[in-house]
């Protein structure tokens, strides 16, 4: 399969949930082969932004979207949502592994939905392929009969990120990943991205509230705050000279 | 009483009144049987697809219509469903039918199949659903195979229940079946006929005058327990809670 790149480019972005303005005049732009971190305290409309990225946003009732949303050379908010997703993957922030398909299943899941792999030993490989790129398949390879509620939190959400990888996503969308997971699983997870970002020229966001998982990860930092994008730029510069003074309040902790 | 039958109480047709032997309630049975079958074949994908739609729909008129409707059937005694089914199907078609039967059940199940499968489906965490969105799942799939998965040993119980309460109903069936039992339905294919069902014979023949027919009105009721135990033991066994 060629490997297409897809920069994903946001413009002039406004959500509105209900009467709530919750993302104005957004503005960011991800490069293939990097990670950006979309930073900010809770409640500033991260999640939000990388909802409307893969049109989740459609489910959520009263939610009007403007702007471009560009993946490539196509227009996100005027596509079909359905094969928009296909190409986006996407890890929440509550492991969330199919708690009714086994381990094996929930990788497989993509793969067949898709009609990517037909034969059982072309699924095989990809499901080992993507629990390796999720660091996952030394703890799981004897039991991927078991059902999901049988592994730690840190490891159902390794699962997650594997049943994402499967498809393997040209752009990957994580929603705060380790915000409720062990530091060990942190490491593997983070390490992850990074690894598939690099390899596969992937585009990669990541929301996250803490900026020291910014500063170790991405190669670009969003900030935002109550919706608006405060700084954007490769992360040392943002990290060590921040230009706006809520910026640097942010990563002193103190908004 | 049963004991002293073997296993002909299960197969035999009622004796006359008075003899001196009990018989049997085979035509009974069968059509309870058949009763149970039918309901549960029309029952089950009628209140899986009535569920998915007031659950998935919820903001939609037709959903809110269709939630009130069927709890208030809950409030419907019994007795006027059977009267309901009468006038629409037994008469028109000029005879008393198992079909009719089952369908008076359907009726009766449904408010109770219902309230399970909604708070089943209603249960099934939304993050489950955004993520089958998000490896591209259409509607169709999510609800499918992941909102009726996650929610399956609900959805069974609630299933097995509205049954189990189906075929111990006598009021729906009064009217409707017409309890045949010299010539009933033995064969998918005669489920047009009259027949006649457990809840039934007890309701006439615990009424009788005749010793003999009191007797297997007894029998038939141990039958009965055992046969809604059953089901609920099933309804145990099927509940494996899928764990988060």
């Amino acid at each position: 399969m060629a490997e297409e790149l897809l920069e994903v480019r946001v413009e002039d972005l406004n959500v509105w949930i209900g009467d709530n303005h919750i993302l104005k005049d957004v503005y960011m732009r991800a490069v293939p082969g990097t990670v950006t971190a979309v930073m900010g305290p809770s409640g500033s409309g991260k999640s939000t932004l990388i909802r409307v990225i893969n049109r989740l946003i459609d489910l959520v009732p009263g939610s009007k979207v403007k702007g471009r949303v560009m993946i490539g050379k196509i227009n996100v908010l005027e596509s079909d949502p359905y094969m928009v997703r296909r190409r986006i993957g996407m890890v929440f922030q509550e492991p969330n592994p199919f708690p009714h398909m086994t381990i094996y299943e929930n990788v497989a899941i993509g793969p067949r939905l898709h009609g990517l792999a037909r034969e059982r030993e072309e699924i095989d490989r990809i499901v080992e392929w993507a629990l390796k790129k999720a660091q996952l398949w030394d703890e799981v390879k004897d039991r991927l009969d078991d059902y999901p509620y049988q592994l730690s939190g840190g490891q159902k959400q390794r699962l997650s990120l594997a049943r994402a990888l499967a498809l393997k996503p040209r752009v990957l969308l994580l929603d705060e990943p380790t915000a409720n997971i062990d530091p060990v699983s942190t490491v593997k997870v983070e390490r992850s991205i990074i690894e598939y970002a690099k390899e596969n020229m992937a585009t990669v966001i990541i929301v996250t509230h803490t900026p020291q998982q910014a500063a170790r990860i991405s190669d670009n930092i969003l900030f935002i705050y109550e919706g608006r994008v405060i700084e954007y730029g490769p992360t040392r510069e943002v990290v060590l000279h921040p230009r706006e003074e809520l910026t640097r309040k942010f990563l002193g902790g103190e908004v | 009483m049963i004991l002293r039958t073997g296993i002909s109480f299960f197969t035999d047709t009622p004796a006359y009144p008075g003899a001196d032997e009990v018989g049997g309630i085979g035509p009974s049975l069968l059509g309870t049987m058949w009763l149970g079958i039918v309901s549960t074949a029309i029952g089950i994908p009628l209140s899986v697809l009535t569920g998915i739609f007031i659950v998935e729909f919820r903001n939609h008129k037709l959903a809110k219509i269709t939630k009130v409707f069927t709890h208030s059937l809950l409030e419907i005694p019994t007795v006027l469903i059977g009267m309901l089914v009468f006038l629409t199907i037994v008469v028109p078609t000029g005879h008393y039918s198992l079909l009719a039967g089952s369908i008076a059940l359907v009726i009766v199940m449904l408010p109770y199949t219902m309230s399970y499968l909604e708070r089943a489906l209603d249960e099934v965490p939304r993050t489950y659903k955004e993520a089958g969105y998000s490896i591209g799942m259409t509607r169709k799939q999510v609800v499918f195979k992941v909102v009726l998965g996650i929610a399956k040993p609900g959805v069974a119980a609630g299933l097995l229940i509205g049954v189990a309460k189906g075929i111990s109903e006598t009021a729906p069936l009064l009217f409707t079946i017409g309890s045949a039992r010299g010539d009933f339905p033995v064969s998918p294919m005669d489920l047009g006929k009259p027949g006649d069902a457990i809840p039934l014979l007890i309701f006439q023949f615990i009424q009788s005058p005749y010793e003999n027919w009191h007797d297997l009105a007894w029998g038939a009721s141990f039958v009965l327990t055992v046969i809604v135990l059953v089901t609920f033991a099933l309804v145990k066994l099927v509940v494996r809670e899928v764990k988060l």
